[in-house]
């Protein structure tokens, strides 16, 4: 508590993101996603399963909706705005798949409702979740437009892993355990040893020092991941990554709801913003022969 | 059929004798109640031991049907309470007398709904173990609750609500607890005395009291308003489509009136029947009651309609595909039940033949609480199945954990109801009286006195003693004794 | 001077109304009507006119706990988010005006009820042990008058309160 603290910083405790926001922020951690590259062969979702020890649930548990794919290969088999004629000869050429993960909205949905605080956002521009925070309240994942948050719905970890499989856990970050809610981190794990290896060395972190799994396993590299930041400061400059590159080649700016873009024909988009949510990933639309 | 809301001619001690014979020693039936009432609670603390500790997988829910049958009964009984603010508050400070034989056991109605309200934001809880984290207390760590989350406004809402009602309730039935007092014996006596802190109805604390109560309704009324609109933010903060929805609150405050009047009908004919309270709680004040409902369901129903056709106009596209499988998609059976309990049903509430019937309206009563549930039910699920992304649409039924649960529920009101029943006078007996007082020497005099003036020479009526205004002596001002 | 209290319980109102009438016009001289007071199953709604004006300080404190309310809510969570800085979510400010109004309004609700409820059992004078002279018909349909005088005026009083058909007279020492 500190009633002066509330008096000498007041204007800066009122800043929302249209002002910038709260934060000074440090990175702001993106990705891109070229689906023309994309096959849908589900690799990343199985590193994904590998690496944040998310639990395999079984069949029975599938089915009643209760697995948990923080990373997940959406598939559609209809293309309502093709028309009825067309969609019979879309299915001919094959399901229409889009990767899934936790968009790391800037302005997300589903962190001001957590009644604990449990969600928020990092000075990296992340979502984060503290699992230790949750009670399990679930608003978060009723109020994610994208339904990306997945919830314990019971101790999966008592069987998720028989052994000796336990021995394959990753150790650096935590099992969790009924009553939680997780989602995608963008393999925070990795993002804190990077930096820290990086302070260590007394230097910023280069782009791609570090992949998260789903980015580093796909085999034909459709997702690209690295920091946004350069993308508010005009020109981009020196430091500017490759995935900023790309939002930028696109004209897919942060921060907006509609992209005004100068080429119509540049496939770069994000899901659902004109909810507002600002999300960090962008997707590069596929390109058909119909 | 009787046209005088009260016999004002009932001799006051009979009215002490009719309410205390009420707190007696109850009878078989009164077991048998309590008995169904614990297997109902039963039910539900086994469903919850049961999902405690395995996890909040086990009564069906899932992903994206998070929340499910506990949140829209949350609503429901969250909803139930308004109607007892409504009769004691409102119709208070707006001088409707009709209120005081009834408005007692509603306002029991509102305190103990909302001690059944507030279990369910605590049973749904993944850890429940860890709830109080949402209370804002100070901790080393300088961690506090997230005051953005209408999950946190909910929490200060039922506090203040709980807290006020279960006051305003108390308050109001001092007057009476000291009636008891001076009426009881044994380890009754003990507890009256203590409840009734020291009340002799002295000019002092009758002054006092009626500022307080005054106050009290003044600031309930609000506050009732902004509780359900509070409520109501669960959902209208949200960017779901079907929860998105600017109307939500009056919606949700005229729901909880409705279903908490329905229900005032439903206590009131078993009340009536039980306590044998046919003097007190008449069938004038039963039709009141019922014109009352039927006023407040046509609101609801207007509402309804109004965010039909501002979903339908706005062309919301998913908005509007949420709109259209309501009343088409796998929930539509409950959804067309829901309109046709909530709104069609109330007609019969419309006609003096039926709303004068007892039994009629007992089970209509009901009948609109059904309507009621399924409204909130169909305010949280069909929004979860059909959102957004279309890869998590998806249906899910409740089992058997989350009925047991919901179900349970009804029998830990019914408990609280029934304990209260013998416990603080479900009449009040001062404010009858005062309505008889008020009825037969204020109200009436004034018509008798137009009457007499009319019938004689116009001669001021003179001679009564200095500040003694408003009764004559000679004229009996209270019998029985 | 030994003090004294009486009890006179009337059938009515009215009859009550009739002898704090005579006193009000000093029929007992050295007895005023503010050492009067009703005791009475209800409120008459008229009792002023025969009393006067007795104040009440319910609203006031009504008044107090609610500016104390919404005053104590803004700084409370103001300087509770100001500490818990990991609250900016969802591109809000860390401290987002609309939503601490909804709470201080609560709590403007909550204090002013607390308070009022505090003023009550004061002004009332609650919790406090029965005077002996308190009868239990009084609960039922009898009103009462109280009064504590000196020893003297006991015996006139007493006349008084026959004159107007009180039913039963209770009187006491207090040493």
């Amino acid at each position: 508590m500190s009633l002066k603290n509330v008096f000498t910083d007041w204007s800066r405790y009122r800043k929302g993101i249209e002002e910038g926001g709260f934060h000074d922020y440090e990175h702001m951690w993106g990705m891109a996603v070229d689906l023309n590259k994309c096959i849908g062969c589900n690799a990343c979702a199985v590193a994904c399963y590998a690496e944040n020890n998310l639990a395999v649930v079984g069949e029975e548990k599938f089915y009643k909706g209760q697995a948990m794919h923080w990373m997940r290969i959406e598939r559609y088999w209809d293309e309502p705005d093709l028309g009825e004629d067309r969609v019979k000869e879309f299915n001919h050429h094959g399901a229409n798949f889009i990767p899934m993960m936790c968009q790391n909205c800037n302005a997300a949905t589903c962190e001001p409702v957590c009644p604990v605080a449990a969600t928020y956002h990092t000075p990296d521009g992340l979502n984060a979740q503290v699992y230790n925070r949750c009670i399990g309240s679930r608003y978060c994942s009723n109020n994610c437009p994208y339904r990306l948050r997945f919830f314990n719905f019971y101790s999966y970890y008592e069987s998720s892993w028989p052994e000796p499989l336990h021995m394959q856990l990753n150790p650096d970050l935590t099992v969790r355990d009924k009553g939680v809610m997780e989602k995608c981190t963008f393999c925070v794990q990795r993002i804190r040893a990077a930096k820290d290896k990086a302070r260590r060395e007394d230097r910023k972190v280069r782009d791609g020092e570090f992949l998260p799994a789903c980015a580093q396993t796909c085999p034909t590299g459709a997702i690209t991941f690295g920091d946004l930041l350069t993308l508010h400061t005009p020109g981009g400059g020196v430091g500017e990554t490759k995935v900023a590159q790309m939002w930028r080649d696109h004209q897919v700016e942060l921060g907006k709801t509609r992209q005004t873009k100068q080429n119509p024909e540049l496939r770069g988009y994000r899901v659902f913003e004109g909810l507002n949510t600002d999300p960090c990933v962008m997707y590069l639309e596929r390109v058909r022969e119909v | 059929m009787q046209s005088k809301d009260i016999n004002e001619d009932i001799r006051w001690a009979q009215i002490n004798e009719d309410v205390l014979r009420s707190l007696e020693n109850p009878r078989m039936g009164y077991w048998v109640a309590v008995g169904v009432c614990l297997a109902l609670l039963a039910l539900a603390i086994i469903a919850e031991i049961y999902q405690y500790r395995v996890g909040m997988g086990v009564g069906n829910l899932n992903w994206p049907h998070m929340w499910d049958l506990y949140i829209a009964t949350f609503i429901f009984w969250i909803g139930m309470s308004h109607s007892g603010t409504l009769l004691s508050a409102i119709l208070h400070i707006t001088h409707a007398d009709w209120r005081k034989p009834i408005y007692r056991f509603a306002e029991a109605m509102t305190t103990f709904t909302l001690m059944t309200a507030a279990l369910f934001p605590v049973i749904h809880l993944g850890r429940l173990w860890n709830m109080y984290w949402v209370l804002p207390y100070f901790s080393d760590r300088g961690i506090w609750p997230n005051f953005r989350s209408p999950l946190v406004w909910d929490a200060f809402a039922i506090f203040t609500y709980l807290t006020t009602s279960a006051l305003f309730l108390y308050i109001g039935s001092i007057p009476d607890l000291a009636i008891c007092r001076d009426n009881a014996r044994g380890w009754r006596k003990k507890l009256y005395t203590a409840l009734s802190l020291g009340w002799r109805g002295d000019d002092r604390q009758w002054r006092n009291f009626r500022k307080t109560y005054l106050v009290m309704a003044c600031f309930l009324i609000p506050l009732a308003v902004s509780v359900h609109s509070i409520v109501s933010s669960d959902f209208a903060m949200s960017i779901m489509p079907g929860w998105h929805v600017t109307t939500f609150p009056p919606y949700f405050v005229a729901g909880a009136l409705y279903s908490g009047c329905a229900a005032i009908i439903t206590l009131f004919i078993l009340l009536r029947y039980f306590f044998r309270f046919e003097a007190y709680m008449t069938m004038p004040i039963l039709d009141k009651t019922c014109k009352l409902t039927f006023a407040i369901a046509m609101v609801w129903t207007y509402l309804n309609l109004i965010e039909f056709a501002s979903v339908w106009y706005g062309h919301d596209k998913v908005a509007k595909e949420l709109l259209i499988a309501k009343f088409t998609g796998p929930y539509s059976p409950y959804f067309w039940a829901m309109l046709i309990l909530g709104s069609v049903l109330p007609f019969t509430l419309a006609f003096e033949k039926l709303r004068t019937n007892i039994p009629v309206m007992f089970v209509v009563s009901i009948l609109l609480n059904v309507g009621m549930w399924l409204e909130r039910w169909m305010i949280v699920a069909p929004t979860l199945s059909l959102s957004y992304q279309p890869f998590a649409f998806d249906v899910m039924w409740a089992n058997w954990v989350q009925w047991f649960i919901v179900i349970g529920s009804f029998g830990w009101f019914g408990l609280l109801f029934l304990i209260f029943v013998k416990v603080i006078p479900s009449v009040s007996m001062y404010e009858v009286k005062e309505m008889i007082f008020h009825r037969r020497h204020i109200a009436n005099k004034d018509i008798a006195a137009v009457m007499h003036r009319r019938a004689t020479d116009p001669k001021p009526a003179g001679g009564q003693p200095s500040g003694a205004s408003g009764s004559t002596p000679g004229t009996p001002g209270l019998e029985g004794a | 001077m030994r003090k004294g209290r009486i009890l006179a319980l009337f059938s009515n109102f009215d009859e009550a109304f009739a002898a704090i009438s005579d006193i009000r016009h000093y029929k007992v001289p050295g007895v005023s009507v503010d050492d009067v007071t009703v005791i009475s199953p209800i409120e008459h709604p008229e009792i002023e006119e025969v009393l006067g004006e007795r104040p009440s300080h319910v609203p006031k404190f009504t008044l107090l706990g609610a500016l104390t309310g919404v005053t104590f809510g803004f700084f409370f969570l103001a300087s509770a988010q100001a500490t818990f800085t990991v609250q900016p979510q969802g591109g809000k400010p860390v401290i987002p005006l609309p939503s601490n109004f909804v709470l201080m309004y609560e709590m403007l609700i909550l204090f002013a009820m607390l308070f009022t409820v505090t003023a009550f059992v004061i002004g009332a004078r609650l919790f406090r042990k029965r005077k002996s002279l308190y009868s239990e018909k009084v609960s039922l349909d009898q009103v009462g008058i109280e009064l504590e005088v000196d020893e003297k005026y006991i015996e006139p009083l007493k006349e008084l309160f026959n004159q107007h058909q009180a039913l039963e007279i209770r009187e006491e020492v207090i040493k």
